[in-house]
């Protein structure tokens, strides 16, 4: 544990090399003399409880027989809880592996990786979603490709867009765990038969608003380009092509936030300036009739409102083409420098399957990647898991590549310049795409 | 440094300080023998110091040279191994003799092995780790899953190479192993894809020329040192002319041995080329007896691991060492100068004598020191050094000479004048990403809130001091209650009080009947809405500061004023605001920093919004480095904006010396 920790706190920039090198070594050893004092200072029996820490501090030296394996994640309250037990259960079921999981605060996450994990610092396996995926691969020594691993029978266990959420220039990177996706969750209260079009939604919407009393018929983040992923993608626009170049500005984009901005200036259905705290509590003051948003939506539901789920509707504008939310891929990883590849992929081929991916769906309230978990009759039962299921097969991967990281700052002045009328949909959007070339071609040279 | 001589400077100083009323300075200066001694004691140090160095640099770079052709030789060897190979297609069993008639005649290859990744096979190998697991060819097992990644990782980048039409990843792959083996794997390639990949083990073959004794950078180190020791025998002028004439031989010396280094390094790479030539010559023999026809590529087989064809000119072989030689020369130079004034200038003398003298007071303060050197010094020298590169997210891993780019990030940034450009329409539209509009948006922003706090804080401190005044006390802490709250909680509440629809600022308009303002879609009502929260946010500290500097004014200065009849605007222009101005002014210092870098109060409500109109430098530092992730251009920028504070810095500390003196 105290191992860990010191591995731990190698965290950020440490590009530096050897002076970081020093001061983490000399941490450590503060670190390891503070461990060793503590039990010698209130204990009655001292030197029992010292002896107690040499004997835990030498443990993994002697059960040399066991290989460990450390596991970092950054899940929290119910997902944590479901984690560790599918990790306690394979403790238990088996003697060759152990396996340790830490919890990492998801804000440190990718920077932690970053840092540790090319210099042979950090855990065996990891679990993030893919959209930092090509920049890893791209860093190099970060993560492991997996292709040799994998035969038809594990890839046909995981829903096929979250497999291909895996895959980096034709590689496979990582086992799928869950995905995220947002959908439509409507107030039972307030929209008796949720829409299925447009122009339903339209509809619907226009009855359950009005701005006086600050009521919104359809409230959710459209500046957030994000959550206007699944207009883009249904008029089939997107942010890169296949090859991994901009299309910021692509006609199908263009047409998506036309059509947007029809709901925002001429149906006046959504409300001014949206953010995450303004949606939950026009939604829990029964102010709002539907939300688009995903499972972490959920949580910040009050008990009081009587919610319903169902698929985002498809689009007239775009010839009755579905809404295509983008999809994130919580992978398991395996990294590149571990020295005990063989025995974490065992894990992970555990970890994706039927068994653990239950405990993660009804415990942890995730949404699994693995294929068979849904004919589980206690999955199947359950309405939100069954949604999202349903809808998950209407998203598209959110790309991995690595200039994903790029495209935010331009595509959010975009959004702002739009919403807030400063700019044309097209002209926001050629300065996006100008924007994200200038900047990947300054990143390349 | 005076222009008057060193020992006038240095009685003074000793009688001003009566260190040493009795005995003069040891060191005073009159011409004698310890004296000059110094001076050659210094330059035989420095030019020691600066010829050892450049020996180093010039040894590494025959080091390096010799690696460079080393590699290259075994990337010929590699590169016509893939070819014989997918000459023979790529797999079967002509393929397994060819190469093994292949190998037979080159006596550095240790062993080669020929991988198709379509199949998942060892199509040929002589490597004994894979001839333990059995008999070639026959598919990967578990342990070889590192091959058949190194495939996939080829196969990957050629793919990406060609996508992006530029060179940019690795398209052989280049290993050094220990014992001065390299492990070289080239692409074989079928109908335009990669089918798979030859690797070659092999020692270095090209001998290395040998570089240069260290005896002759002792030669050029000894050369000043004998003139001035010489010298120091008659000389009878001033101690400075004679440094100077030592520091003067330093440098000859110093770029005499660096122009030798670099012409040995470039004769070095003459006659290692020629060989170079020949070694290519005898392989395309070889491949044209195992695998006729394939030899006809031999011309790109001398390449870089973008197997992008080099260019043989021995002169440009070496440029990048020449390169390493000419720039560290400068480096050095300062150095060894730095080192010949520091001691024969005397200070090395009296550093030694402060630091021995006052031996406690030094090892008091040492942990600190070594705690601001790790906490403060480091990670700025570090961030200094990041701003001479081209660091991004895309290079973190590779060491910084690589991606050293000198000072074009700070061209970059003060270079570009482009304040108002051309918008698409044909209209003017300002460049709000361009540093100086930054600039100019950070002191405005600074100069108004300063002003607003100072104003606000003396207002109602002036109003607090009232005499009689009721629930005084109370007052005072709703006034400090904006101070009290974490400013970034005060931000998020602000902004939430500047929404269009739903916020309260929007709502008392509509009360007296204004249209709702969308805050943040105009760069003027943006700035209003930062403003007013950091103007709520900063009045208190003036208040405060105000408040106690009138409570320490006399009474009796007021009553006198109004004996002699000063009306009360005359007393506060007359005795109010002189005697708050020692308390003042470190305070408006202080605020004018703090209001400069204030980052949360921008990033949390205005976020630059619209189009980075109203981004202050330091927001703009963070997100060029961790939104557009580059990290080198970012840290130039942030030394930018220190080099501005510390220019103010340097001001404000002159100003605080002249209020001093005033109180």
């Amino acid at each position: 544990m105290q191992n860990a920790k010191c591995k731990m706190q190698n965290g950020k920039r440490g590009d530096a090399g050897l002076p970081f090198s020093i001061l983490h070594f000399a941490f450590c050893i503060l670190h390891s003399a503070f461990h060793l004092s503590l039990p010698l200072l209130p204990e009655r029996n001292p030197m029992k409880k010292l002896l107690l820490t040499l004997a835990l501090t030498l443990f993994p030296v002697m059960a040399f027989a066991q290989t460990e394996i450390v596991v970092w994640h950054a899940y929290r309250g119910g997902e944590k809880t479901a984690f560790e037990k599918v990790v306690a259960q394979y403790n238990a079921g088996q003697k060759a592996i152990k396996v340790s999981s830490l919890a990492v605060p998801y804000d440190a996450f990718a920077d932690k990786i970053t840092a540790a994990v090319p210099r042979g610092k950090g855990p065996d396996i990891f679990i993030y979603a893919q959209d930092r995926l090509g920049g890893w691969v791209t860093a190099g020594n970060t993560i492991e490709p997996i292709d040799f691993y994998l035969d038809k029978k594990l890839t046909d266990r995981f829903i096929p867009s979250t497999l291909q959420a895996m895959t980096y220039r034709k590689t496979i990177y990582g086992l799928p765990l869950n995905y995220k996706v947002m959908t439509m969750i409507y107030n039972k209260a307030l929209v008796k038969t949720p829409p299925t079009t447009t122009a339903e939604l339209v509809k619907v919407a226009k009855a359950n608003t009005n701005e006086a009393s600050g009521r919104f018929g359809l409230v959710y983040w459209y500046s957030n380009w994000y959550y206007h992923a699944p207009l883009f993608n249904g008029f089939g626009g997107g942010v890169f092509d296949a090859a991994g170049k901009p299309i910021a500005n692509n006609p199908g984009n263009v047409k998506s936030v036309e059509l947007l901005m029809k709901w925002a200036t001429k149906d006046k259905i959504l409300p001014a300036e949206p953010s995450t705290a303004l949606i939950t509590s026009l939604f829990n003051e029964g102010k709002a009739a539907i939300v688009f948003s995903g499972p972490w939506f959920l949580e910040e539901v009050s008990p009081k409102i009587q919610y319903g789920l169902a698929l985002l509707p498809t689009i007239d504008e775009a010839g009755k083409k579905p809404m295509r939310p983008w999809m994130t891929v919580e992978g398991v990883y395996i990294a590149a420098p571990s020295k005990k590849k063989d025995q974490a992929f065992e894990f992970a081929k555990y970890l994706t399957d039927t068994g653990a991916t239950k405990i993660l769906a009804l415990e942890g309230s995730q949404s699994p990647a693995n294929k068979a978990v849904y004919n589980d009759p206690q999955v199947a039962a359950n309405g939100v898991l069954k949604a999202f299921r349903a809808q998950v097969d209407r998203a598209v991967p959110m790309p991995n590549v690595p200039e994903m990281t790029l495209m935010w700052g331009p595509v959010t002045t975009a959004m702002n310049a739009i919403v807030q009328k400063a700019s044309t949909p097209k002209a926001a959007l050629d300065k996006a795409q100008a924007d994200m070339v200038a900047q990947i071609k300054k990143l390349k040279k | 440094m005076t222009a008057q001589p060193q020992l006038t400077v240095e009685e003074k100083r000793a009688r001003l300080s009566g260190e040493h009323p009795a005995t003069p300075p040891p060191d005073a200066g009159q011409p004698g023998p310890p004296l000059l001694h110094r001076v050659s004691v210094a330059v035989l140090l420095a030019a020691l110091l600066g010829a050892g160095l450049l020996h180093w640099i010039l040894v590494r770079s025959f080091k390096g040279a010799t690696e460079e052709r080393a590699s290259r030789a075994a990337m010929i060897v590699a590169r016509a191994a893939a070819d014989v190979a997918t000459a023979h297609g790529g797999e079967g069993e002509p393929l397994a003799a060819a190469m093994t008639a292949w190998q037979k005649e080159h006596k550095t290859v240790r062993a080669v092995r020929v991988a198709n990744i379509d199949n998942r096979t060892i199509e040929a190998s002589s490597f004994p780790e894979d001839l333990k697991e059995g008999e070639v060819p026959r598919r990967m097992q578990r342990p070889e899953k590192p091959l058949y990644d190194l495939g996939q990782e080829l196969r990957a980048n050629i793919e990406a190479n060609v996508s992006e039409g530029n060179k940019r990843e690795a398209e052989v792959s280049v290993e050094r192993k220990p014992g001065g083996t390299l492990l070289i794997a080239a692409p074989i390639e079928k109908e335009g894809a990669v089918a798979g990949f030859a690797q070659v083990l092999s020692a270095p073959e090209i001998v290395s020329v040998s570089p240069p004794s260290p005896l002759f950078a002792l030669a050029f180190a000894l050369g000043p040192f004998v003139v001035i020791f010489a010298l120091s025998f008659v000389w009878r002028g001033s101690n400075l002319l004679l440094v100077a004439i030592a520091a003067l031989l330093l440098l000859v010396a110093l770029f005499a041995y660096r122009q030798w280094a670099v012409k040995s390094l470039v004769d070095g790479a003459q006659e290692a080329e020629q060989r170079f030539a020949e070694r290519v010559q005898r392989e395309a023999e070889i491949v044209a007896r195992v695998a006729p026809g394939a030899e006809a590529n031999a011309k790109t087989w001398d390449a870089d691991i973008h197997r992008t064809p080099l260019k043989v000119d021995p002169v440009q072989a070496v440029e990048g060492q020449k390169d390493a030689i000419a720039g560290a020369a400068y480096g050095i130079s300062v150095l060894s100068l730095a080192l010949l004034l520091f001691i024969g200038l005397g200070a090395a003398h009296r550093t030694g004598r402060a630091l021995a003298q006052h031996r406690q007071a030094y090892s008091y303060i040492a942990p600190a020191l070594l705690g601001m050197l790790f906490l403060v010094f480091f990670p700025f020298i570090y961030g200094f050094t990041l701003s001479f590169t081209g660091q991004t997210i895309y290079n973190v891993n590779q060491p910084l000479p690589e991606i050293w780019t000198g000072l074009q990030n700070y061209k970059e940034i003060l270079g570009d004048f482009t304040v108002i450009k051309q918008t698409a329409g044909g209209g003017r539209a300002a460049n709000y990403e361009n540093f100086y509009y930054t600039l100019f948006f950070t002191i405005a922003w600074t100069v108004v809130n300063v002003a607003i706090g100072v104003t606000l804080g003396l207002l109602l401190a002036l109003i607090l001091n009232t005499k009689g005044l009721r629930g005084k006390t109370a007052y005072r802490v709703l006034l400090i209650l904006p101070w009290a709250m974490p400013n970034f909680i005060t931000a998020l509440i602000w902004k939430g009080m500047f929404h269009r629809q739903f916020g309260v600022i929007n709502h008392v308009l509509a009360i007296f009947g204004g249209t709702p303002v969308s805050w943040f879609e105009h760069p003027l009502t943006s700035f209003a809405a930062v403003v007013a929260t950091n103007g709520w946010l900063s009045f208190p500290f003036m208040m405060v500061v105000s408040l106690g500097a009138l409570q320490s004014i006399s009474a009796d200065l007021y009553e006198a004023a109004r004996v002699d009849g000063a009306s009360r605007w005359q007393q506060f222009t007359s005795i109010t605001l002189p005697s708050l101005k020692p308390a003042l002014i470190p305070a408006i210092i202080l605020s004018v920093v703090w209001t400069f870098n204030m980052f949360n109060i921008i990033y949390l409500v205005s976020a630059g919004e619209p189009a980075h109109s109203t981004e202050i430098l330091i927001t703009q530092a963070y997100k060029l480095a961790f939104e557009q992730y580059r990290y080198g251009y970012a840290s130039a920028y942030s030394v930018i904006i220190f080099g501005i504070l510390l220019i103010y810095g340097v001001f404000q500390n002159r100003m605080t010396r002249a209020t001093e003196s005033i109180a």
